[in-house]
């Protein structure tokens, strides 16, 4: 179990033109969490989630501001599934899993084996990702995250690009994963529904990246839509998100 | 009648021959043809060109150690060997040599910068210098050819590998630093498969001015091998003799690309052999697309 602390995080990125402004990804981010929980990042698009998840994971620095990500004291180690799969298209399914392994061969083997069986793989090990769905291919993603025991996980809208009863099935699966795995868990989504459905805790970032709302979730798993109270917990959120939408448009004049 | 029963008609655009002149094997076949008996026409009327019969008839004698009427014997064997280990130790130098370059200038902008002007100054030198030079560094022997070879063939290695790291997709790179992959991995995994389409266009442009660059080299520098037979014929002013060895070249060049180059482009492009693609018109595309980039670049 990880803990992750971000203070008064902000990323500005060069201007896109040489006249332009600098962009403000991110302007004033700070929260922490800790333990078996699986927190959901819910924002407009732009709002800068993917950057935060890119200075978390180490790809990109913070402009100001500190992000730690420690494991017992000690450095943590990070899983991260990507919007696309994100597989290398030369290396089979199996050479991408020991891409990101840092076991020893054998070892490494039978784990990768381990987790694509978990994601209903098992028979794929030789296939080139051109060979598989997208669906497919989203699951190795998700089967290499797992892969290296992470002690947080990384997701970036990791269904978002699927097709609805896929991404159901994908969520479910998800679930599972994590009830048996219970690591600590960062995912960035657009959709609301989502994130009632899989998450401890919500947090929504609000347009030009600060945050507007922390929300703890405490409903029971298996959450299932058709139950009632999680479509109020759903409501809820969304009448939130108009509640910004309001005062964003209002503060415009 | 009506013009859909006209086009059904059997005539010369339907018939077996018809169709099978304009399939791109037939247009080859037909192309070659012209092109023997153009050269025949020549060849009759003109003294300094040799027909082909005449042509043919030298590269048998020669390849077979055959009696060419006073002057010496076929050698044809004894002088391909010794351009073959020249070419090929030279060819596998500049590949070397071109890859790790290339590798360093497409990675950091500071080698780049340090480089690109002075790789763009020998891709402008033609391989004749390089000749030249090295005959005057080295004398007459081996060494001019192989270093003709390298110093011709790395560069274009070079800036095709260059491109192509410039090429490799930041998502997968991302990918690589999230997971903190380790370098050598990268490199192996991720880096060089990426490039494999510029490896071969370096690599077949390699090959190419390579050939051209021995030759030259053995002709001015050299006491055998096929440049330093070509000369002979061409000095003692057996013009079947020369036209015959610029087909022997020629063929060479061919069968290499044909026999070794193409099976391994074929090979390293396994991946794309997904059952949607059409494996050959992919690699097709790939290397035009970096062939035309690289006459670009230049
Ligand atoms: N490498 C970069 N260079 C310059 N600007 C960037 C870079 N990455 C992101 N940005 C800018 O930062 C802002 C936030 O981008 P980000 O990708 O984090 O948004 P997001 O919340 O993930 O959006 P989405 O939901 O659409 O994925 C955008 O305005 C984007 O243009
Ligand atoms: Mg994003």
């Amino acid at each position: 179990m990880a803990t992750l602390q971000i203070e008064k995080l902000t990323k500005t990125f060069p201007p896109h033109s040489k006249d332009g402004r600098p962009v403000r990804a991110i302007q004033d981010i700070s929260f922490a969490m800790s333990g078996q929980v699986f927190v959901s990042l819910v924002g407009p698009s732009g709002c800068g989630k993917s950057t935060l998840l890119n200075i978390v994971s180490g790809v990109d620095s913070p402009s100001t501001g500190t992000v730690t990500v420690t494991q017992d004291g000690k450095k943590a180690r990070l899983g991260y599934v990507f919007q696309d799969s994100r597989l290398l298209p030369w290396r089979t399914v199996m050479q991408n899993m020991l891409y990101v392994s840092d076991l020893p061969e054998e070892e490494g083997r039978a784990n990768a084996s381990k987790y694509l069986e978990m994601v209903g793989l098992g028979h794929a090990h030789d296939m080139y990702p051109g060979q598989l769905s997208g669906g497919m291919q989203q699951r190795v993603g998700i089967a290499r995250a797992f892969s290296v025991s992470p002690d947080l996980l990384l997701m970036d809208e990791p269904f978002s690009h699927l097709d609805a009863i896929t991404a159901r099935s994908l969520r479910e699966e998800l679930q599972v994963m994590w009830n048996a795995t219970k690591k600590t868990v960062l995912f960035v989504t657009h959709d609301v529904m989502e994130a009632v459905q899989l998450s401890n805790r919500i947090i929504t970032l609000a347009h030009g990246g600060t945050v507007f709302d922390d929300t703890t979730i405490e409903l029971p798993f298996p959450r299932k839509a058709s139950d009632p109270e999680f479509a109020a917990q759903q409501a809820e959120i969304l009448g939130r998100f108009e509640t910004m939408e309001l005062e964003r448009t209002a503060a415009k004049g | 009648m009506s013009a859909a029963t006209m086009s059904r008609q059997p005539g010369f655009a339907n018939s077996s021959i018809g169709r099978a002149l304009r399939s791109s094997w037939g247009a080859r076949v037909t192309s070659y043809f012209a092109f023997v008996v153009a050269w025949q026409i020549v060849g009759a009327s003109f003294f300094r060109v040799p027909t082909p019969w005449e042509t043919l008839d030298f590269i048998w004698r020669e390849v077979s150690g055959g009696d060419h009427g006073g002057v010496r014997p076929g050698q044809f064997w004894e002088h391909f060997s010794a351009t073959v280990p020249r070419f090929a130790i030279g060819i596998s130098v500049a590949f070397v040599i071109g890859v790790v370059v290339g590798l360093l200038i497409g990675s950091f902008s500071f080698v780049r910068a340090l480089l690109s002007d002075v790789l763009l100054v020998f891709l402008a030198l033609p391989a004749i210098i390089w000749a030249f030079l090295t005959v005057m560094w080295f004398g007459l022997g081996w060494e001019a050819p192989v270093y003709t070879v390298i110093l011709s063939a790395a560069p274009f290695v070079a800036v095709n590998v260059a491109q192509g790291v410039r090429a490799v997709s930041p998502e997968l790179r991302r990918m690589s630093d999230a997971f903190g992959v380790p370098r050598n991995r990268r490199i192996r995994s991720m880096l060089l498969p990426a490039i494999t389409g510029y490896l071969f266009t370096g690599l077949r442009f390699a090959v190419i001015i390579g050939w051209n660059a021995v030759l030259l080299a053995e002709w001015f520098g050299a006491v055998d091998g096929v440049g330093w037979r070509a000369r002979l014929w061409y000095d003692a002013a057996r013009y079947k003799g020369f036209v015959g060895w610029a087909i022997i070249f020629i063929v060479f060049i061919f069968l290499l690309d044909g026999l070794v180059l193409s099976p391994l482009q074929r090979r390293a492009f396994r991946w794309r052999a997904s059952p949607s693609s059409d494996l050959k018109a992919e690699v097709g595309a790939v290397d035009t697309e970096s062939f035309t980039n690289t006459a670009i670049g230049l």
